[in-house]
């Protein structure tokens, strides 16, 4: 752990944020039902218990994309990180789980760690994570068979690595947005919102 | 030694004997106990196999009636009875068999006792020849006592034999009565077992037929269910057949009301058509009476302004009355006005004059004023050096009378240290006294004349501002007179000014608000945007990985699609070959059986048969044609059937296209009575009418007749 007894380093921060990231996307799929509920298994984290996919495939590509994105959370260009859920049948965005990441540089340049408990983190982490959970009871159902995608917004002038390509934003038209809880180590914050796709205009 | 010799072979001998005695005794006890006994073991075993075959059959004949029973057991004691009296004959049989053999060991016995008598004998002999001998020796007697002795012995043995062989001879009779009785006892078992062997061979034979029965008995039961289940069938159809007979009957009902539902449509058609009609008509009426209502508006105002008008002109006209000045035409009007324009010519003329010569008093004015102030201001000077030298001479008064108090308070003091002198020698503090008094004296005075600068610098200072201050509030003074007297001059333009420049201000601060609304709504729409997932292309890039599982579930889905419309396709060229090769056209084709080869055999016969029929109609309509136009040509009469049994005859001679005789045939098909009716032609031909029909009764010289009287018309005309 790069997290030093006393404080948070860049580099500690964001790696808590890279494994925030991983746990919340494998709850929303979870949650969401993008894939069966038989493939997850049960695991502790932030004192609670949460869902872990056990898909290779799946497994694959989350850990792909996180590695790429706790470099970039390192360098302060990534800005905002977005779970799109489309109906295949349809090929619409029917939800759109976004995260802006706010990323304090002079952690950058001075490299002392900040006095924040990581208790007080993780505290926050279970708060976003069970409002998460808890968001399921006002979002409207996917009957359709869903896919989702991870789209990563970051500084313009960042080199593409090979495998990723350039895409559109994927919004949704006519969406309600709700905002929930948002957590900070005091060098990343990170602000959650959730836009689905208004059924009435269905 | 030979006695020694003669008793061990008298000893030997004895020995023989009884040995010969025993093994008899002993051969018969064993050989009847050995019979009995083996007789008895094969009786005791078949005895326990019977009882529990026994066993085994009472438990099959449980169903078995007591009367059969009692009947059988009434046969089975007869039988027994008389088994019974041929086991009685066969064991008295036995028994004297036994007895016979009793008798034979008996004799056996006493052959036995006699020749132990004989043995007896023999022995006394032999103890004569031993006292005969017991002379010779008496050491030999002693032998002899102890063979005596020993002979007592032997007799003892003898008597005990005897009594063995009386025992022996007693079981041999219990022996034997036991044999007898169990003799007895396996004829009884034997009995019951041919009864019991009996009661098996029946009781199979009832099971057998119980068998038979109970097969029977199920197959009237399957037998049973058949026609329950047949019956159940009859009774659904029953059901059926109600409801479709109920359904028939509603079936005249649905008629009625399908007449009346077409009388109803069809009336309403018609309605439908006067209904649009009148749609129309009001429609238009509509129309016209909104024009007409807009006509009448056009109307009511025409009419108020011609009101106004009149009013108008009215006023104009009276506008001379009123004025006083003799009015009449507007050249009057004209006139005044042009006199009245004249009139404020000539005094703004007057206007400018005055403000010029206002406007040059003014400059006057204006030059004047700051050589007042000027004036003034040397006055208020003037007037402050007078007030300083003022406050001088009260400084220098106040000075004057405090030098003088000094004074006088110095000789005071001299006065009393003088006259203080006299009495004492106090000179060294006199004197001190008096330097410390003039000391203080200096200083004070020191003091005074400090403070009295102090007080004059500030005098002048405050006299100076003084005249500072009314020096510009002498400035002011004028500027303001200047001001009221440019303001006099321009009032109007600073006023323009004023209000332009508040217009302004207020539009400037209209346009801020507006602005501030906006900024705020694009404020809140960039917040929603940002919310919604908007980015500024400028500074950010959305990127995600190429293989993304949206992109491979889109993938996979397309590629599904692929493969569902190439098996589509394939299964729709499959039917339309089907249906090809077929033949048939089935709107939903829920069963495509390959036709076999008998259908297409049949269709191929039904084919070739509606050939023939198509053939054999052209062949009769053509020969029905020639023969009719035979009949035409050799009868003279054209004969067509137009009713049913009514046959049209037209002459070839005809004068008239429509002049025709009808038959009809009456009676029987085929018989050929015909009877004329009434046409118009027939009244024509009345007398041939009655001659050939009435009279001769034959139709054909009728009709030959009608044709040679056509004839003889058409040839004479």
């Amino acid at each position: 752990m790069s997290k030093t007894l006393k404080g948070i380093t860049l580099k500690g921060s964001a790696e808590l944020v890279a494994e925030f990231f991983s746990f919340g996307i494998n709850s929303i799929l979870y949650q969401r039902g993008i894939y069966p509920a038989e493939t997850f298994t049960r695991v502790t984290q932030y004192d609670m218990s949460l869902h872990l996919t056990t898909d290779s495939k799946l497994k694959n590509y989350l850990t792909n994309v996180i590695s790429q994105l706790k470099e970039w959370l390192f360098d302060c260009t990534v800005q905002k990180l977005v779970v799109v859920i489309t109906c295949l049948e349809t090929n619409e965005v029917l939800e759109r789980w976004q995260f802006d990441i706010e990323c304090d540089k002079t952690a950058k340049e001075s490299g002392a760690p900040r006095e924040k408990s990581i208790k007080a983190i993780q505290e926050e982490i279970r708060s976003v994570i069970r409002q998460i959970t808890a968001t399921v009871t006002f979002l409207p159902l996917l009957e359709t068979a869903c896919a989702f995608d991870l789209l990563i917004y970051t500084d313009k002038d960042l080199e593409v690595p090979e495998q990723w390509e350039e895409s559109g934003p994927q919004l949704i038209d006519q969406s309600e947005e709700v905002r929930l809880r948002s957590f900070t180590t005091s060098i990343h914050k990170v602000n959650s919102i959730v836009a689905y796709k208004r059924t009435d205009s269905m | 030694m030979d006695d020694i010799e003669d008793d061990t072979t008298i000893f030997s001998t004895l020995k023989s004997f009884k040995s010969l005695i025993s093994c008899p005794d002993r051969s018969l006890l064993e050989t009847e106990p050995a019979y009995g006994r083996s007789d008895l073991q094969k009786l005791y075993t078949k005895r326990v196999e019977l009882e529990e075959a026994a066993e085994r059959v009472r438990s099959h004949t449980s169903l078995l009636q007591l009367t059969q029973e009692k009947q059988q057991m009434e046969l089975s004691h007869k039988r027994a009875r008389i088994e019974l009296e041929k086991e009685a004959h066969s064991s008295s049989r036995d028994l004297q068999r036994e007895i016979d053999r009793n008798r034979e060991l008996l004799m056996k016995i006493r052959r036995l006792e006699e020749r132990e008598g004989k043995a007896n004998q023999a022995l006394n002999e032999q103890m004569e020849n031993n006292k005969a001998l017991k002379r010779d020796l008496e050491e030999l007697h002693k032998k002899a006592n102890e063979k005596d002795s020993k002979l007592a012995e032997a007799d003892q043995m003898i008597s005990e034999l005897k009594d063995e062989t009386r025992r022996l001879s007693q079981q041999i009779q219990i022996q034997e009565s036991k044999f007898s009785t169990q003799n007895l006892e396996i004829q009884a078992l034997q009995e019951q077992l041919d009864v019991q062997r009996k009661k098996f061979q029946d009781i199979s034979q009832r099971y057998q037929n119980l068998q038979s029965s109970h097969s029977t008995s199920t197959e009237s039961e399957l037998k049973m269910k058949e026609l329950e289940r047949r019956l159940a069938l009859q009774e659904q159809d029953a059901v059926i057949v109600k409801n479709m007979k109920s359904e028939v009957t509603r079936l005249p009902e649905l008629e009625r009301e399908m007449k009346r539902l077409r009388e109803e449509n069809s009336f309403l058609r018609e309605t439908k058509e006067n209904s649009s009609l009148l749609k129309e008509e009001t429609e238009g009426l509509r129309r016209k009476l909104e024009r007409m209502e807009r006509v009448m508006e056009e109307k009511l105002k025409v009419e108020l302004e011609k009101e106004k008008l009149e009013r108008e002109l009215q006023a104009w006209e009276n506008i001379g009355q009123a004025t006083g000045l003799n009015i009449r035409k507007p050249e009057d009007l004209s006139r005044e006005v042009i006199q009245i324009q004249q009139r404020e010519l000539s005094l703004k003329q007057q206007n400018y004059t005055l403000n010029s010569s206002v406007r040059s008093v003014e400059k006057a004015r204006a030059e004047l004023l700051p050589e007042i102030a000027q004036l003034r201001s040397k006055a208020q000077e003037e007037q402050k050096k007078r007030e300083n030298q003022d406050s001088l001479v009260r400084r220098l008064q106040k000075r004057v009378l405090l030098l003088t108090k000094e004074r006088d308070g110095m000789r005071a003091i001299l006065e009393s240290y003088d006259s203080e002198l006299a009495t004492s020698e106090y000179s060294p503090q006199l004197t001190l006294r008096v330097k410390e008094a003039e000391d203080m004296l200096h200083k004070v005075q020191t003091h005074n004349t400090d403070m009295e600068t102090q007080l004059f610098k500030a005098q002048e200072e405050a006299g100076t501002f003084k005249l500072q201050a009314q020096m510009v509030t002498a400035e002011l003074e004028a500027l303001k007179e200047q001001q009221t007297s440019n303001a006099e001059k321009t009032t109007l333009a600073t006023a323009e000014e004023i209000s332009s420049l508040r217009q302004k201000i207020e539009e400037l601060e209209a346009e801020r608000q507006r602005l501030e609304e906006q900024n705020n709504i694009l404020e809140m729409r960039l917040e929603r945007h940002n919310l919604q997932g908007d980015y500024d292309p400028v500074k950010t890039k959305v990127i995600h990985l190429q293989m993304n599982p949206t992109s491979i579930a889109k993938q996979q889905r397309s590629e599904e699609v692929e493969q569902l419309r190439v098996e589509c396709q394939r299964l729709r060229e499959r039917l339309r070959k089907i249906e090809a090769s077929g033949g048939m056209t089935t709107d939903d084709t829920t069963l495509i059986i390959p036709p076999s080869q008998e259908i297409l055999d049949l269709r191929k016969q039904m084919e070739s048969a509606e050939l023939k029929n198509q053939r054999l109609k052209e062949v009769f309509q053509k020969k029905i044609q020639e023969f009719r136009t035979a009949c035409y040509v050799l009868t003279g009469y054209q004969i067509d059937i137009t009713v049913e049994n009514q046959y049209r005859l037209t002459s070839v001679y005809a004068e008239h296209m429509e002049d025709s005789l009808l038959f009809k045939s009456t009676g029987p098909v085929g018989s050929g009575s015909m009877q004329l009716l009434e046409t118009d032609f027939s009244r024509t031909l009345t007398g041939l009418v009655d001659l050939h029909l009435f009279h001769q009764k034959s139709i054909p010289v009728f009709l030959s007749a009608v044709t040679i009287e056509l004839f003889s018309r058409q040839t004479v005309t």
